[in-house]
Order: C-alpha cells, then sequence, then structure tokens
C-alpha cells in the first residue's frame, strides 16, 4: 500500500521537509495494517525495517524486560534500522489492531546517501529520539509514556 | 529466378514506399526524439512514436499486415480502441494511482477544473466554424481537455477515422505542456498574482479518501451517465487504492495493468496514423484547432481563478487555474516551475494537483455531453 | 457551410452554452459534496459523545454515581481484577511484557487490547524504570464502581 505526501506532512519526523523531499519518499513507504498481538520487531533480529506509526497502541519492550508503550501518530518503531547497531534492541508488539507506514532500511539509507541535506534533517530527529530511549536500552530510567 | 528477386524487390518496403511515408516516418522519429532525449511523457510518446514507425512501412494490401485489415495483429491490438476498451482501463490505473486529498482538502479549487474545460467548447464552435461536421468537431475539441484518454473515448464514439491524428495532437499537447502553458500564464498573471502563497490544506482524513470515490462517482454518474464507463472505472480505481483492503488488486491497476494497456494504445495509435490517413488537410487543421483548444482551456483556467479571488477570503495564486487542462500530473509541475521562477520558496504543487485532478473529471464529464448531443 | 453560420446551422453555441453548464454544475455539486463529507465524518465519530450527552439527564433521574473511569469499557472492568491478582503475584514495580505473556497464558482474552486501556485510563502507570505498577486511586475507583454495579 503507498501512503500521500499528506500523510506523511502530519508525521513529526517529516514535518520539516519540502514539498520535494517528501516527493522523494513517498513512494518508499508503504502502509501496513496490523493487527493486535502481532509483534513488528523482535529483539537482537537484524533491523531491516522501521514503522511509523499512524494509528494503534504498541508495546516495546527492551532487556530486562523494562518496556513503554506508544499510542500517537508519528511514533517510530525500528529505530536501530537507521542507527546502529543495525540489529532491533527490543520487541514491538501491537496491543490493538492500528495502522503503520513501513520503509526497508536500504531504501531509507540509499536516499539518505543520496541527498545529505534531507538525510541530516531527518537523521537528527532520529537522534532526538534514540537518546531519549537510550536509557530503556541501557537500563537507565528516562520518560515515562511517548 | 529473377522473376522472383525482381518480384520480392519490388514488393519489399523501398518499392512500395512514397515520399509521404517518409514524412510519417519523419514525423515518428522527431516523436520518439521528444519522448526519449526532451523526456516530455516518454511513457506515452515512445509507444507512440515506435507505432508511427510500425504504421507507416509501406507493405503489400491485402496480405493481413496493416491496421486497418481484419484479422491482423495490429487489427486486433486495435480493436482495443476502437471499442473504447483502453480508456476506461486507463481511468482505472489513473484511478488507482491518483491521490485526491488535496482536492478534497480545498474543493473549491474543483472549479478551475470546470473553467478550463471551456477550452474544449470554444474549440468545438471553432471546428463547427471551419467546416467540420459536429462529430468531427467535438472530438477535436474534446483536445483542450488535455485528456489522451478521453480524447480517444470520444473519438472513437463519434469520428472513428480521426483518432490516429486526435490522440497524436492530444499527446503531443499534453507532452509540450511545459512549452505551451508558461507563456499564457505569464501573460495573463501580474508578477503580485505569481506571488501570491496559499495557505497548507487541511489533513484529510482516511474516511474521506474512502467516501469520496463512491459520492463522486454517483453524482457525476447521476449527472452525466454517458461518462460511466470513464469515470466509473476512475472512481473505482480510487477505491481500490483508498480502501488499503485491496491493495493486490490497486497495485496491479496502477502498474502492471496501465503499463500493458499504455503500450497497446500507445502503439496502436501511432500504427493508426497511416501516411493516407494522417496526412490530409484536415490533419493541419486538427492539429492548429488542438493547440487553440489547449492556449484557450489554459487561460481559462487562469482568468477564472482570477475571478474567483474576487470573492474569495483565502486567496488562490492564479497560477494553479492552468492545471484545470488534466495533463496529470505535467500541467501540475508546470504551475510549481512557474510559480518557483518567481519566488523559490513557493510550493504550488499540491494545490495544483487539485484542479488538475478535477481537469480530468471534468474532461471526462465533458466528453460524455458532447457524446450524449451528439448521439441525439 | 462555414464560419457563424455552421456554428448556427448545427446548433453550436446551444451545445457549448449547455455543455460547459452541466460541466460547471457536476464540479460544483462534487465540490459541495465533498466539502460536506468531513464534517459528515466528523458528526459520525462524535456520535458516541451526543449519545452519551443525551443520556445524561437520564442517569440523574436513577441517581447513578457520575463515572470515574469514563474511558474503561465494562468488559475490561470485569478482568481488571483478574489483572490485579497477577500483578500481586510478580510484584510492583512488574514488567509489562511478564504480564502481557502470564495473561496470555492464564487464557485472558484480549490481553493486548486489555492491558492497552489499562494503561490509557491510567489504571497501570509507568515507574520510572521501565517497569509498571498499578495506579491505587483508579484501583478503588473501579472496585467503587463495580461494587455500585453488583448492587444495583
Amino acid at each position: 500500500m503507498s501512503t500521500d505526501i499528506q500523510t506523511l506532512k502530519s508525521l513529526d519526523l517529516f514535518a520539516d521537509l519540502n514539498f520535494g523531499e517528501l516527493e522523494q519518499i513517498t513512494p518508499l513507504m508503504h502502509l501496513m495494517k496490523v493487527t493486535e498481538g502481532e509483534v513488528l520487531t523482535r529483539k537482537g533480529e537484524p533491523a531491516r525495517t522501521f514503522f511509523i506509526i499512524l494509528s494503534g497502541n504498541f508495546m516495546l519492550s527492551f532487556k530486562e524486560e523494562r518496556s513503554f508503550t506508544l499510542h500517537n501518530k508519528g511514533n517510530i518503531i525500528g529505530l536501530s534500522t537507521v542507527v546502529t547497531p543495525f540489529r532491533y534492541t527490543g520487541t514491538a508488539v501491537a496491543l490493538t489492531d492500528g495502522l503503520v507506514l513501513l520503509m526497508q532500511g536500504q531504501e531509507f539509507l540509499r536516499l539518505i546517501q543520496s541527498n545529505s541535506v534531507l538525510g541530516d534533517k531527518i537523521m537528527r530527529k532520529i537522534n532526538k529520539i534514540v537518546s531519549e530511549r537510550m536509557p530503556y536500552m541501557t537500563g537507565g530510567w528516562g520518560k515515562r509514556r511517548h | 529466378m529473377e522473376n522472383l528477386l525482381i518480384e520480392f524487390l519490388s514488393n519489399t518496403g523501398f518499392a512500395l514506399a512514397d515520399y509521404r511515408n517518409i514524412i510519417m516516418i519523419l514525423v515518428g522519429i522527431i516523436i520518439l526524439y521528444l519522448g526519449v532525449a526532451k523526456e516530455y511523457e516518454p511513457l506515452l510518446l515512445v509507444p507512440i512514436g515506435f507505432g508511427i514507425l510500425i504504421g507507416n512501412i509501406p507493405v503489400i494490401k491485402d496480405f493481413g499486415l496493416g491496421i486497418y485489415e481484419s484479422g491482423s495483429f495490429l487489427n486486433y491490438v486495435y480493436y482495443g480502441v476502437t471499442h473504447d476498451i483502453y480508456p476506461p482501463l486507463i481511468f482505472l490505473g489513473i484511478g488507482a494511482l491518483t491521490d485526491f486529498s488535496t482536492m478534497l482538502a480545498r474543493p473549491v479549487l474543483m472549479l478551475l477544473g470546470a473553467a478550463a474545460q471551456i477550452g474544449i467548447f470554444t474549440t468545438f464552435l471553432g471546428a463547427l466554424a471551419i467546416g467540420f461536421p459536429p462529430n468531427e468537431a467535438a472530438s477535436i475539441g474534446i483536445i483542450g481537455g488535455a485528456d489522451g484518454p478521453t480524447a480517444i473515448f470520444l473519438t472513437a464514439m463519434l469520428a472513428p477515422r480521426l483518432i490516429g491524428p486526435i490522440a497524436v495532437a492530444a499527446y503531443s499537447y499534453m507532452a509540450l505542456v511545459p512549452v505551451i502553458q508558461p507563456p499564457i500564464m505569464r501573460l495573463l498573471t501580474t508578477r503580485k498574482e505569481r506571488l501570491i502563497k496559499m495557505e497548507e490544506p487541511r489533513e484529510v482524513s482516511k474516511k474521506e479518501k474512502i467516501i469520496f470515490p463512491i459520492v463522486g462517482f454517483l453524482l457525476c454518474c447521476f449527472l452525466a451517465p454517458a461518462a460511466l464507463p470513464l469515470l466509473g472505472m476512475l472512481f473505482f480505481g480510487n477505491l481500490l487504492k483508498e480502501c488499503v483492503v485491496v491493495e493486490r488488486l490497486a497495485r496491479t491497476a496502477r502498474t502492471s495493468l496501465i503499463d500493458i494497456v499504455t503500450i497497446l494504445l500507445g502503439v496502436t495509435v501511432g500504427a493508426s496514423t497511416q501516411a493516407d490517413v494522417f496526412l490530409t488537410r484536415q490533419s493541419i487543421g486538427i492539429f492548429a484547432l488542438g493547440a487553440f483548444s489547449f492556449a484557450i482551456a489554459t487561460a481559462s483556467g487562469v482568468i477564472f481563478a482570477k475571478i474567483m479571488n474576487l470573492f474569495l477570503r483565502k486567496k488562490i495564486n492564479p497560477l494553479v487555474g492552468a492545471a484545470g487542462v488534466s495533463a496529470v500530473p505535467n500541467s501540475a509541475r508546470v504551475v510549481q516551475m512557474v510559480g518557483q521562477a518567481e519566488d523559490p520558496t513557493n510550493f504550488l504543487l499540491m494545490h495544483a494537483m487539485a484542479p488538475n485532478i478535477s481537469g480530468v473529471i471534468g474532461s471526462a464529464i465533458a466528453a460524455a455531453i458532447l457524446w450524449s448531443f451528439m448521439s441525439l | 457551410m462555414f464560419g457563424f453560420e455552421a456554428i448556427i446551422a448545427h446548433d453550436g453555441l446551444g451545445i457549448s452554452v449547455i455543455g460547459i453548464s452541466i460541466v460547471f454544475v457536476s464540479l460544483i455539486l462534487l465540490s459541495f459534496a465533498v466539502s460536506r463529507i468531513h464534517k459528515l465524518i466528523g458528526l459520525w465519530d462524535k456520535r458516541s459523545k451526543y449519545y452519551n450527552r443525551s443520556k445524561k439527564p437520564q442517569q440523574k433521574d436513577q441517581k447513578t454515581p457520575s463515572v470515574l473511569v469514563p474511558t474503561l469499557p465494562q468488559d475490561v472492568q470485569r478482568v481488571s481484577r483478574q489483572f490485579k491478582l497477577l500483578i500481586e503475584w510478580m510484584g510492583e514495580p512488574f514488567p509489562l511484557p511478564k504480564l502481557l505473556d502470564l495473561s496470555g497464558k492464564c487464557g485472558l482474552s484480549h490481553p493486548h487490547s486489555t492491558i492497552n486501556e489499562f494503561i490509557k485510563c491510567e489504571l497501570i502507570i509507568p515507574a520510572e524504570n521501565g517497569y509498571y505498577i498499578l495506579n491505587k486511586q483508579v484501583e478503588e475507583k473501579i472496585l467503587l464502581l463495580e461494587e455500585k454495579r453488583s448492587s444495583a
């Protein structure tokens, strides 16, 4: 399922992008329906896809069973697809039925590599989210709910 | 043996060709050049250009090779053109490909798609005035709709013998949108108007996108039932895309199906432009009127946008009116290009997509109306 | 026949005027319909709100207490007791994945969406270390509500 520019523009990750940049990303993003209990990522597996939530509720669990839940449109799952170690650091489970946008990591990296300005804009946001989630991955503590 | 050789040589293209074949082959090469080197609508111009080459190889009559000879391969494939099978299938693909959200976000822009259809009816009058019979005048007028499938659809119904010249004119002008439209747009707008920035369209919900093709189909086809084959397929394709649950069908419609039909349509339309059908005074008239139709359609859209601005609180950039002439998404890109030439920070593309898509609906309705009137 | 004479003879003006008028009428109607769709959807989406509003006076007549946990569906309220037992067995703070795992093993229906409801109504809230705890205040409200219902 393909998506449209307007949907992407409404997402925090892509909010700063101009129309031309969004046009480049649109064909790479695909819509996917998820059902309650569906596992989107498994901890330790190679990270090949990252997901942006359009609707639904999700739980991300990390080592020592630390976890947090995601409930908002624009929340991201599978950040390891574009940052080291390129293996999922957590397991993502759908708590309810929902809709996500997914992008293959290879395509995303190719896009970032071919357009450095666009890559910079997106990576800045991703790095911010990674730093917020770091305590869950490392065992410290962080924000209560995202 | 000598006789055999002479007979063979007399049946080769070299022996059968006359100057008209050469002219048409040159036309085919020019169209291929535009498609390949200039990248003007290559998906259409490359099949049409090569089709012209195929159609203008001189062959022995009654040998079952020509497109107009029943039983030939080309004739079978051409059946889809003459019996209006390909245009609705292309509309199915367009529907499955097109995002209507910008139009849904600001429906008032749909009026620009209607205004641009003035070009169709003005050209219809022009064609009547220079002596074309009404059915042919209607087929020529539809070139201004800047929609190849619609032009072929109507011409196959009203004036089948003109399919070749009208289809080539329609697709050529669609390809030449970046050349034809900008001067007209600049001529009819002031710099101040070209600098108008339009506000971001509101977000359109998934439910709206799903409901729209159903409402749109029912409304349009109740008003203009003759538009059923085109708009039925267009809205059905869009429903496939938006309803999410039949993604496989939507993907097939917007990729494989539309590609296959485009190849068959392009090649056969090209091949139908055989010298004796194409190189006539009528064709010159068709091309001249086609250009006129395009210019009027562009101007009507721009002028109507300026008129709307007199009444609208949230002003629209009159350049987007030029996108009312279908030619999706080429004319929308031209609007973006002209707008950005004035102000690089002004993004008009998504605003222009609204009249652009409504232009497709408008030209299909216009074709249906003309068909209905001519059949009365 | 040429020129204006040809146009008149074939009723060209009539066809053109009526034709362009129909195109405009069609797109104006479509535009109007499209501009209403999102408003109708908005009303449809808020129907439960309107429904609840219309129900309010009736509730006053029956003198039922105001609902303290408005977003928790009744069936979820009922299973909250079973989840509470599981949480007590695990001890607090507890890991959310473990609660999910146990509730699944115990055969509770729709454990994922039920836990989601608990989180959304803040019956289960995150502790500061990636684990979760029961929110006693909300728990008491749910118990109160259940007692009232059973006595009624």
